[in-house]
C-alpha cells in the first residue's frame, strides 16, 4: 500500500516556486538535472514533521502555514534597509543580496588574499557547486530543508581566503528579502588564515518572508573564523538556516548568533572535527516575543582526538514565545581527550512562554570531559529589590538584568567593534520587545 | 529624623507576626545601635525600612523627616535618602560594578533633581571613594559581588552607600563575616559618613562593631519590640550578660 501524503499549503507554494525557477530557459541541462533531483527529494520527503525525532519541538509541517507569497521587496526600500545594517566604526567589506540575488559585482572589493564571487556565477560555471558534501550526521528533516535549498537557491557569496591571510576587515553579507527565497554562502578559509564574516538576514520591508539559507564553512588546518549571524524573523515569516562546517587540524570556529522576532526560526548547525586540536566555540543570544518560535539545533561530531567544543545559548522569552535548544555532541571511539561543554539558559518574562532544552551526549571514547547544563528562570525578584534599594526604578532594573543576561553571550564576540555594535543592536531589540 | 511608631509587621505570605509594636526615634546626626538575640526581628526591621515586598506592615507607621515612607517603592525611598547595607549583599552576574554604581548614582540624582554625573566626574568620585575603602579599582570592572569574599562584599556595600550619599543609613549585621582588619576598614568608611545631617541605624548581634562605630544610643530588640534603651555602655553590659534575660516569653 502506498500512502499519499497530502501536501500542506506551504509545501504546495514551495513546489510551485521551484517549478517556476526550473522553467527558466537560462538553466543549463546539467544544472537543471541537479536542481530537479533536489526538487524531487524535497517533494518526496516533504517538510519535516514531529515524526522526525530532531524536529519534535519544531513541527514545520504544522507550524509553517505559508511559505512567503510571490511578492518580493521593493528594490529601493530593500536597499535602504540593507544600507542601515552596517556597524558604526567598523570598516567592513559589504555584499548585499536582495530577494536572493546579489546587488552589483563583488569582484575586486576585498582585501588581498580574499576572493568573493557570486554563487550564481559559480553554479553557472559548474553546477556541482550546488552539491553538499555527504555529512553523516544530517537528520532526515534537515536533508529535506537542504534539498529545498539546492532546488531553489538563487545566489549567495562564495568567499575564498587564500592560505596564510590574516584579514583585518570583516566581510559583511547582508540579505534583505521578501517572498520565498533561498540563498547559499560558501566560506573557505585557507590554512593559517584568519577571517571575520558577518551574515545579516532580515525582511525587506512589510510582507511575508520564507528564507532558506545555507552556509558551508571549510576551515583548513590552523584557520580561524569568527562568524556572526544576525537574523530577524518577523511575525508570519520563517527562516530555515543551516550551517555546515568542517574543521581541519587546530582550526578555530567561533560562531555567534543574535536571533530575534516573533516569527519562526530554525537554525541548525552541523559541525565536524576532521583534524586534531580543533576548537568550536558557539554562543547565541535570542530574543523572542509574541508567538515567536526559535529553535537552534546543533550537532557536533568529534571524529578525532583533542578537540574542544563550547556552546552557550541564551534566550529571553516573552508572550507565548517558544524557545528550543537541542545540542548533540558525538564523541567517536577514536576521539580521546575530547572536551565538550554546553549550557542553555532561558529567561522567562512571561508565564506562558516555553523553553525546551535537549542536550544529547553520545560518547564512545573513555577519556573525555563532557558536560551540559540548562536553566530556565524568571528575573530574580530579590535582584530587582536589590537594584531598587539603590534607587534604580523597577523598569530600569528589569532592563539592566535582561541586558546583562543577553550580554553574557554577546561578550564572547572577539571583534571589538562588532561586539559593541551587536550589543547596541541587542539592547535595541530588548527595548522594542519591552513595549 | 526617623520615627517608627507602633510598628507591626508580618511575613507577607504567612501569618507570623514579627514586629509587634516597635517604637523608635533616631534624630539626625545620631547613630543608634539595635542589638538583640537571633530571631528578634532585627533584619525584618532593616528590610521593612528599605521596602522589601516579603513583609507586610499591619499597623503603625514609619516617618522619615516627617513623611510616611510606607507607601513608597524601594527606589523612591532610596531617592529620599534611605539606604540599607545588606547583611548578605546580592550577586548580579553580567552587570559590571561600575555600571551598577553609575546607574544607581544617576538614578537617585535624577530623582533628587540634581545633575547626572559626567563620566570623568563619576570616575574621579568612584576612584577616590574606592581607594578610601581599600577596594581595588579593577574589582569594580567585574560583575557586582560575583566571586567576592565576604569582606569584599561588605566593602562594596559601603562604597555604594558612599556613592549614593544617603541621609538615613541602615546597616544590617555589617560586621558578620568580617575579620578584624576588614572590620576596621568598613567601620572607618561608615564613620567617614557620620555627620549632622545623617542618621544611622546600626543593627548588630555583637558588641565588637560598636567599639569602632560608637553609637549615641543602644536599643535592645526582642520579641518584636524595643525592650530597653541606653547609652553605649548598654552594649558592653549585653556583651557580659548575654541576651538571656530577653530569651523568655514576650514582655
Amino acid at each position: 500500500m502506498t500512502v499519499q501524503v497530502i501536501k500542506t499549503k506551504a509545501e504546495q507554494a514551495l513546489a510551485a516556486r521551484i517549478g517556476s525557477l526550473l522553467a527558466s530557459s537560462a538553466l543549463s541541462p546539467a544544472e537543471k538535472r541537479v536542481r530537479e533531483a533536489a526538487s524531487s527529494e524535497f517533494q518526496t520527503r516533504g517538510l519535516p514533521s514531529r515524526r522526525i525525532e530532531e524536529w519534535k519541538f519544531s513541527d514545520l509541517r504544522n507550524l509553517l502555514k505559508e511559505a512567503g507569497n510571490d511578492q518580493g521587496s521593493t528594490p529601493r526600500e530593500a536597499l535602504e534597509i540593507a544600507q542601515r545594517l552596517g556597524f558604526e566604526g567598523v570598516d567592513a567589506d559589504t555584499y548585499i543580496l536582495i530577494d536572493g540575488r546579489m546587488v552589483g559585482r563583488p569582484e575586486g572589493q576585498g582585501e588581498p588574499g580574499v576572493r568573493v564571487e557570486r554563487l550564481a556565477d559559480s553554479v553557472r560555471h559548474d553546477p556541482a557547486v550546488l552539491g553538499l558534501s555527504d555529512v553523516s550526521t544530517l537528520d532526515d528533516g534537515q536533508k529535506s530543508v537542504l534539498a529545498l535549498n539546492t532546488a531553489m537557491v538563487t545566489d549567495g557569496a562564495v568567499v575564498t581566503i587564500a592560505p596564510g591571510t590574516p584579514t583585518t576587515r570583516p566581510i559583511h553579507i547582508v540579505h534583505v528579502g521578501l517572498g520565498a527565497v533561498a540563498v547559499r554562502n560558501i566560506i573557505n578559509v585557507g590554512a593559517g588564515s584568519r577571517a571575520t564574516v558577518v551574515e545579516t538576514h532580515v525582511g525587506g520591508g512589510e510582507g511575508q518572508r520564507f528564507e532558506n539559507a545555507v552556509t558551508t564553512v571549510n576551515l583548513a588546518d590552523g584557520a580561524t573564523l569568527e562568524h556572526l549571524f544576525l537574523i530577524e524573523t518577523d511575525q508570519g515569516s520563517a527562516y530555515l538556516g543551516n550551517i555546515i562546517a568542517a574543521l581541519g587540524a587546530s582550526a578555530v570556529y567561533r560562531p555567534f548568533q543574535l536571533t530575534s522576532g516573533a516569527g519562526l526560526l530554525r537554525q541548525q548547525g552541523t559541525i565536524t572535527f576532521d583534524g586534531q586540536h580543533g576548537s568550536f566555540d558557539f554562543s547565541a543570544a535570542s530574543v523572542t516575543a509574541g508567538e515567536g518560535h526559535q529553535d537552534t539545533t546543533l550537532v557536533v561530531d568529534h571524529k578525532v582526538p583533542h578537540c574542544t567544543s563550547r556552546e552557550l545559548y541564551k534566550t529571553v522569552l516573552d508572550g507565548t514565545a517558544r524557545g528550543v535548544f537541542q545540542g548533540k555532541v558525538i564523541v567517536r571511539p577514536d576521539a580521546q581527550k575530547t572536551d565538550g561543554k554546553q549550557m542553555a539558559q532561558a529567561l522567562m518574562l512571561s508565564g506562558e512562554a516555553e523553553f525546551d532544552s535537549k542536550p544529547e551526549l553520545e560518547i564512545y571514547a573513555d577519556d573525555v570531559i563532557c558536560g551540559h547544563g540548562s536553566t530556565s528562570a524568571e528575573i530574580d525578584p530579590d535582584l530587582i529589590f536589590y537594584c531598587r534599594s539603590r534607587g534604580i526604578p523597577e523598569a530600569q532594573a528589569r532592563a539592566l538584568l535582561i541586558e546583562s543576561f543577553i550580554g553574557e553571550a554577546v561578550e564572547r564576540i572577539d571583534h571589538d567593534g562588532l561586539r559593541v555594535g551587536v550589543m547596541a543592536r541587542a539592547m535595541g531589540l530588548l527595548r522594542r520587545s519591552d513595549t | 529624623m526617623l520615627e517608627i511608631k507602633n510598628l507591626h509587621v508580618k511575613l507577607a505570605d504567612e501569618d507570623k507576626v514579627i514586629l509587634k509594636g516597635l517604637d523608635l526615634v533616631v534624630p539626625k546626626g545620631e547613630v543608634h545601635a539595635i542589638m538583640g538575640p537571633n530571631g528578634s526581628g532585627k533584619s525584618t526591621l532593616a528590610y521593612v525600612l528599605a521596602g522589601r515586598e516579603d513583609y507586610e506592615v499591619i499597623d503603625g507607621d514609619i516617618l522619615w523627616n516627617g513623611e510616611s515612607i510606607l507607601e513608597m517603592e524601594p527606589d523612591e525611598r532610596a531617592a529620599k535618602g534611605v539606604f540599607l547595607a545588606f547583611q548578605y549583599p546580592m550577586e548580579i552576574p553580567g552587570v559590571a560594578g561600575l555600571t551598577f554604581l553609575r546607574t544607581a548614582a544617576n538614578a537617585v540624582r535624577k530623582k533628587r533633581g540634581e545633575a547626572e554625573l559626567s563620566t570623568p566626574d563619576f570616575m574621579k568620585l568612584v576612584k577616590a571613594k574606592a581607594a578610601a575603602l581599600n577596594i581595588d579599582f579593577e574589582m569594580l570592572k567585574r560583575p557586582v559581588n560575583v566571586g567576592f569574599s565576604g569582606g569584599e562584599k561588605k566593602r562594596s556595600e559601603i562604597l555604594q552607600m558612599a556613592m549614593l550619599e544617603p541621609s538615613l543609613c541602615v546597616l544590617d549585621e555589617t560586621d558578620s563575616g568580617l575579620d578584624i582588619d576588614a572590620l576596621k576598614v568598613v567601620s572607618d568608611g561608615v564613620n567617614a559618613l557620620r555627620g549632622p545631617d545623617r542618621a544611622m541605624l546600626v543593627i548588630t548581634h555583637y558588641q565588637r562593631l560598636l567599639n569602632h562605630i560608637v553609637p549615641d544610643k543602644v536599643h535592645v530588640l526582642a520579641h518584636g519590640r524595643i525592650q530597653r534603651t541606653g547609652g553605649k555602655e548598654l552594649a558592653l553590659e549585653l556583651e557580659k550578660s548575654g541576651y538571656a534575660e530577653y530569651a523568655g516569653k514576650a514582655a
